[in-house]
């Protein structure tokens, strides 16, 4: 009687298109867990005795050697930022942050554009220097090379997160250490490192995930990966059902990957809340120890940032004025729409799962929450072939109402734009939830509670209070979920619809034909905006008191 | 009786320890009640199951005999128009203060509203400052506005919770006699939730100690640190 109470109490719009919003995520990624145990075909007999152990062998030296370095990389800068005062350093709090703006797929030609025989070093150096290489050392096509792409322009992820940690919980640990006698380098492996353990494999998790979620850098390398034997399979072999196989290997191994986090960071907390949060107090280098320290922050922000993006300057000034054509337009009037439209969804669902999640505290909004962030975490190819198979599925049960209201029984919804805009909103919510979550968290529910007793419903409640108050979190979802969505490579990839191209795809494109000259404009457009982003979220929002 | 709150216990979770044990509680129309209790005592969770923010886990509450929560069903809290003045007031940062005011007003012409709106603004003493936001306010402006608002739609009963506690300790001295004369003006039936003897001496008809969630009774005429022995109710 009890329960029956509660649920009829619950039981209102909000918590019913929550749990709608719920199933639309978990749809896709069940139905490739219950394809993993059909029938096996002979392609997949085939993939399992011969590729899948290449593939797990060349993903697991990526993933090792990618988070070792962003590790080693991402907590050492976090480390400097916060701990010691050092000339630019107010720029390269933020500016280490940057790398960020530059998807993978873009930096790995870029590079390669600049390494290869035509590129700018080997020309300099035969013409200014007369100095011929040895190929072998310039071929950035490897799978070190993949490692190397990886680990600059991911390392952000752990850097950003170790330093927020360090920035605030750290101070008396720290200083109790100084005041012990160690000395600089014990300071940072005995008390840095393990008491930001958490932080750090918060960071290298997510670091892991981008990895498993590429496509761009694996396939423009020639490294065969779980994305690209997907791809493979599916376009290749035309296999849907061992591209599922494929799917849902690799959705075991983000699961490993999932627990084996949760195990690390849960079982002790190194936090203070009880405790008043002060923060680090700076110290000030002087002479050779500040310009080390400089170089070393200097030639990371170089390497992940500036050099790629003079390059791509370099090469968007060549070609720029035989780009812009009205082909070129419809490219950026593509990926506009797509990213606007996915970010409008996202947002509107992110909004309505947060409000249901907060006012009611049980199982199911928690539940709801933790599906949200679980898409996030499916590599991108994943939810392509799940999505693709549901799609299916539903056009199949729809050909009675094609047939009805007078159009071709064929595939018409998993052949649409629609889709593709699903397919981003299942990868992308947690972005938005993520952003509007935080947004509720700080005004907290009481202005809610005060207009519940003021005779408005939970809805009015919702219109009146609650989005004038989260106004700014809802835009900082847009804007986040917006550029998350025209980086986007592989979902965009399989689920576009035929002859549909976005900035991102053309780009990739361009330099899968050796036409890298032609991939710079697009790849420019697509680093301004993530770049504004970046600069605005963790330079401009951060710097405010609130 | 007016308000009969009976047998009402509540915990979160069901394997805690209930933080409201057995309650009962009657309160005839018009009088104001101070619930005096310790932090922790569980004294906001009565009001907040009182308005409907949350569910009992079992007992009853009733309010002019009409049935807001019991075994079988629970009525929504903007259903049933009892008005509740928050700790912090939660005015909406958003809206002046005329609108925050009008915001629980419904089913009036705009005119009336209106009227309304100036009534209970002129009762508080703020009329001036109709068209001022909440952070342009002084705590104690914030407070009157903050029962200007819940007193607004007429409410058949008025909850508040801690009313003093963000003030200074003068302004609360001169603030909680202006209170307890602009309720009894409107003769709304009134719980108040405080840690602080004074305050419910000073405003309360009657006073209910709240420990390990049951309530008991002291007479207010009483000097309440006479009595170490409260007696139980019921």
């Amino acid at each position: 009687m009890k329960l029956n109470r509660q649920f009829s109490r619950l039981l209102n719009g909000w918590m019913i298109l929550s749990i709608g919003i719920v199933l639309l995520i978990l749809f896709p990624n069940i139905s490739i867990l219950i394809n993993f145990f059909t029938q096996e075909t002979s392609n997949w007999d085939h993939i399992k005795t011969h590729i899948l152990p290449l593939l797990i062998q060349n993903t697991s030296i990526i993933m090792i050697f990618t988070g070792f370095f962003t590790i080693m990389i991402g907590t050492s800068l976090a480390w400097l930022v916060s701990a010691y005062d050092f000339p630019f350093k107010r720029f390269f709090q933020w500016g280490l942050i940057l790398p960020l703006a530059i998807p993978p797929y873009i930096a790995a030609y870029t590079y390669n554009g600049m390494l290869n025989y035509t590129g700018v070093i080997q020309t300099g150096l035969r013409n200014q220097f007369n100095i011929q290489v040895d190929q072998r050392y310039f071929d950035i096509m490897t799978l070190p090379g993949s490692i190397f792409i990886f680990t600059l322009f991911l390392y952000p992820y752990v850097y950003m997160i170790t330093r927020a940690f360090l920035a605030n919980q750290s101070a008396a640990l720290i200083e109790n250490a100084k005041m012990l006698g160690s000395n600089s380098f014990e300071i940072f492996f005995r008390v840095v490192m393990p008491i930001s353990r958490g932080a750090i494999v918060g960071g290298v998790s997510l670091v892991l995930l981008e990895v498993l979620n590429d496509y761009g850098v694996v396939q423009y390398f020639g490294i065969p990966t779980f994305s690209t034997a997907i791809f493979q399979t599916w376009f290749g072999m035309g296999d849907l059902n061992a591209a599922i196989k494929l799917s849902a290997t690799l959705m075991f191994i983000v699961f490993f990957i999932l627990i084996v986090e949760k195990f690390l960071r849960g079982r002790k907390r190194y936090s203070y809340t009880a405790a008043r949060v002060r923060p680090l107090t700076p110290i000030r280098l002087t002479g050779w120890r500040a310009w080390s320290v400089f170089a070393y922050a200097g030639i990371i922000f170089a390497l992940a940032f500036l050099i790629p993006v003079i390059q791509l300057v370099d090469w968007m000034v060549l070609t720029y004025d035989k780009m812009i054509d009205p082909v070129f337009l419809s490219l950026i009037f593509n990926s506009l729409f797509v990213a606007l439209a996915g970010a409008a969804m996202i947002v509107i669902f992110a909004v309505i799962v947060a409000n249901f999640a907060r006012t009611q505290q049980n199982w199911l909004s928690k539940a709801s929450t933790r599906t949200i962030i679980l898409g996030y975490s499916i590599p991108g190819a994943v939810i392509a072939v799940g999505i693709i198979t549901v799609f299916i599925q539903i056009d199949e049960l729809l050909f009675g109402i094609y047939e009805a209201i007078g159009l071709d029984p064929t595939l018409i919804l998993s052949t649409s734009l629609f889709m593709l805009i699903s397919a981003f909103v299942i990868r992308f919510l947690a972005v938005g939830f993520n952003a509007i979550e935080s947004g509720f968290d700080k005004t907290g529910i009481k202005f809610s509670e005060a207009s519940r007793t003021l005779g408005m419903s939970m809805t009015k409640t919702f219109f009146k209070v609650d989005v004038h108050l989260i106004k700014g979190a809802i835009f900082s979802g847009f804007i986040l979920s917006f550029i998350e969505i025209m980086k986007e490579l592989p979902l965009t990839l399989i689920l576009r619809p035929f002859n549909f191209d976005t900035l991102s795809t053309k780009a990739f494109q361009y330099a899968s034909d050796e036409q890298i000259h032609e991939a710079s404009l697009p790849s420019i457009i697509i680093i301004v905006l993530s770049g504004i982003a970046i600069y605005f979220f963790h330079h401009v929002v951060e710097k405010e008191p609130d | 009786m007016y308000i009969q709150i009976k047998e009402l216990s509540f915990s979160y979770g069901r394997s805690q320890k209930p933080i409201i044990n057995n309650f009962n509680l009657e309160i005839a129309k018009g009088d104001i009640v101070s619930i005096l209790g310790e932090s922790g005592s569980g004294k906001s969770t009565i009001l907040r199951l009182i308005c409907g923010l949350e569910t009992p886990v079992c007992g009853s509450i009733s309010i002019n005999k009409q049935m807001m929560s019991d075994g079988r069903h629970c009525i929504l809290p903007e259903k049933r128009s009892i008005g509740m003045m928050f700790q912090d007031y939660a005015l909406f940062p958003h809206m002046s203060v005329a609108d925050n005011v009008q915001f629980g007003l419904k089913h009036k012409s705009r005119k009336d509203k209106r009227k309304r709106v100036d009534q209970v603004l002129e009762l508080v003493n703020m009329s001036d400052f109709r068209n001022r936001y909440p952070h342009e306010l002084s705590g104690g402006q914030q407070q009157r506005i903050a029962l200007a608002r819940s007193l607004a739609p007429e409410p058949s009963l008025l909850l508040m919770d801690e009313p003093f506690s963000n003030l200074d300790a003068d302004l609360q001295i001169k603030i909680r006699n202006e209170l307890r004369d602009i309720i009894k003006a409107t003769g709304t039936t009134s719980i108040f939730v405080t840690h602080d003897r004074e305050d419910a001496r000073a405003i309360a008809d009657r006073i209910i100690t709240m420990r390990e969630g049951s309530a008991y009774e002291w007479d207010s005429l009483c000097t309440i640190d006479d009595l170490t022995e409260p007696a139980l109710v019921d």
